[in-house]
């Protein structure tokens, strides 16, 4: 692989931690909002019931336990965003398929609801872990999921299934929906992603018929050799 | 004793939980308030009832803030309009503003901070709808347009 392909990948993974933090610090910034509207909710029914005499427990109780309920929403959103983070620490690692995708689909499930487009998965679930690349195995699925979210109309889903056959696995993105002309620009040009999957050893295959996109992994368990 | 009239405010955002919230604490400071989820709900909703002001998410499923503070300008343009949005890039902003949006706030906002600013949107319309209707009653039906859609 040459030096312009290498760039181009980096520009393509900045631009994808990039959309992940905006999301996810929007995400952020909307429960903190949730928490401070119900922190003072609870103030203001404090203050009126000190001013009438009355006080009643339960309602506050009802209050505090919502607030706990969105600090326990956004503790494990922080906690896949560390997950996210971590993938990119070594080049090569052993990891879960399934495990990695559901890490992106919370990340980027903000993004699909706007879209007004919903994440459904079918993962096989005693897939092995392989040793290769979350980071850039999560790439190649965002660009994905990006040129899918922009071509789809509203009302559609996308459905993330996960196969293992023995010496490989499987991860199918099927879009189900009607497909538009929306002229937003993709994040990542489709090469990209088969320069990143040819370093994983694996293939990528867009179905002509649905649309969908077909990605292999090979199951290695130790660098360069598959079960 | 005249009845003082009260504020109706229309919150619009896709977050239930904080829309809700946020409701109960405007009610107990004495507003009318009325909650939608999306924009499609809230040009429904001005339909059959005109608010005197809105309080507008920008990202949300479906249309878009700025696209519902579009239509709402141009099919209700009395109506004051507030951004209340956690995803305020400076663009949107600025397009909110030459759409005629009344003031831009970012979430987490003060609760008297956008309490008072629902009351200046509420005052704003009543001085325009009061400077119109003078206009109008001189006849110059053009001037009292222009000066409801703030073109004056």
């Amino acid at each position: 692989m040459g030096h312009e392909e290498e760039e181009a990948i980096r520009i393509a993974h900045l631009k994808f931690i990039g959309k992940v933090l905006s999301v996810f610090t929007h995400e952020l910034n909307n429960h903190l909002a949730i928490i401070k509207e119900s922190a003072g909710l609870i103030e203001d029914t404090l203050r009126l019931q000190k001013s009438s005499g009355k006080y009643d427990i339960e309602e506050s109780l009802k209050i505090i336990r919502s607030i706990e309920n969105q600090i326990g929403k956004t503790a494990w959103i922080c906690k896949k965003l560390n997950g996210f983070g971590h993938r990119m620490d070594r080049a090569l690692s052993t990891f879960n398929v399934n495990e990695s995708l559901e890490e992106l689909l919370v990340l980027l499930n903000r993004v699909a609801n706007q879209k007004k487009v919903s994440f459904e998965k079918d993962f096989q679930e005693d897939i092995p872990p392989v040793c290769s690349d979350p980071a850039g195995l999560q790439l190649i699925v965002f660009c994905s999921i990006d040129r899918l979210l922009k071509s789809l109309d509203k009302d559609s889903s996308l459905i993330f299934k996960t196969k293992y056959s023995g010496d490989s696995i499987r991860i199918s993105i099927i879009p189900k929906g009607d497909f538009i002309e929306s002229g937003e620009r993709e994040i990542c040009p489709e090469d990209i992603s088969q320069y990143v999957i040819e370093q994983l050893d694996g293939s990528i295959i867009k179905n002509a018929e649905d649309k969908g996109i077909t990605i292999t992994l090979p199951v290695k368990t130790a660098i360069g050799t598959t079960t | 004793m005249k009845k003082k009239k009260e504020i109706k405010v229309l919150l619009v955002d896709d977050e239930v939980d904080f829309v809700d919230t946020l409701a109960q604490r405007l009610k107990m400071r004495e507003l009318l308030v009325d909650t939608v989820y999306d924009g499609e709900q809230a040009l429904s909703f001005i339909k059959k009832t005109e608010p005197d002001v809105i309080v507008l998410d920008l990202k949300m499923p479906g249309l878009h803030g700025i696209e519902v503070l579009r239509e709402i300008k141009t099919s209700s343009p009395q109506i004051q309009v507030i951004i209340l949005t956690g995803h305020g890039a400076e663009r949107d902003e600025e397009e909110a503003r030459r759409l005629g949006g009344f003031d831009f706030l970012r979430k987490p906002a003060d609760i008297d901070l956008l309490v008072a600013k629902i009351k200046e949107a509420f005052m704003e319309k009543v001085e325009r709808a009061m400077t119109a209707i003078a206009f109008a009653e001189e006849g110059a039906f053009d001037t009292a347009q222009k000066i409801i859609r703030k073109e004056e």
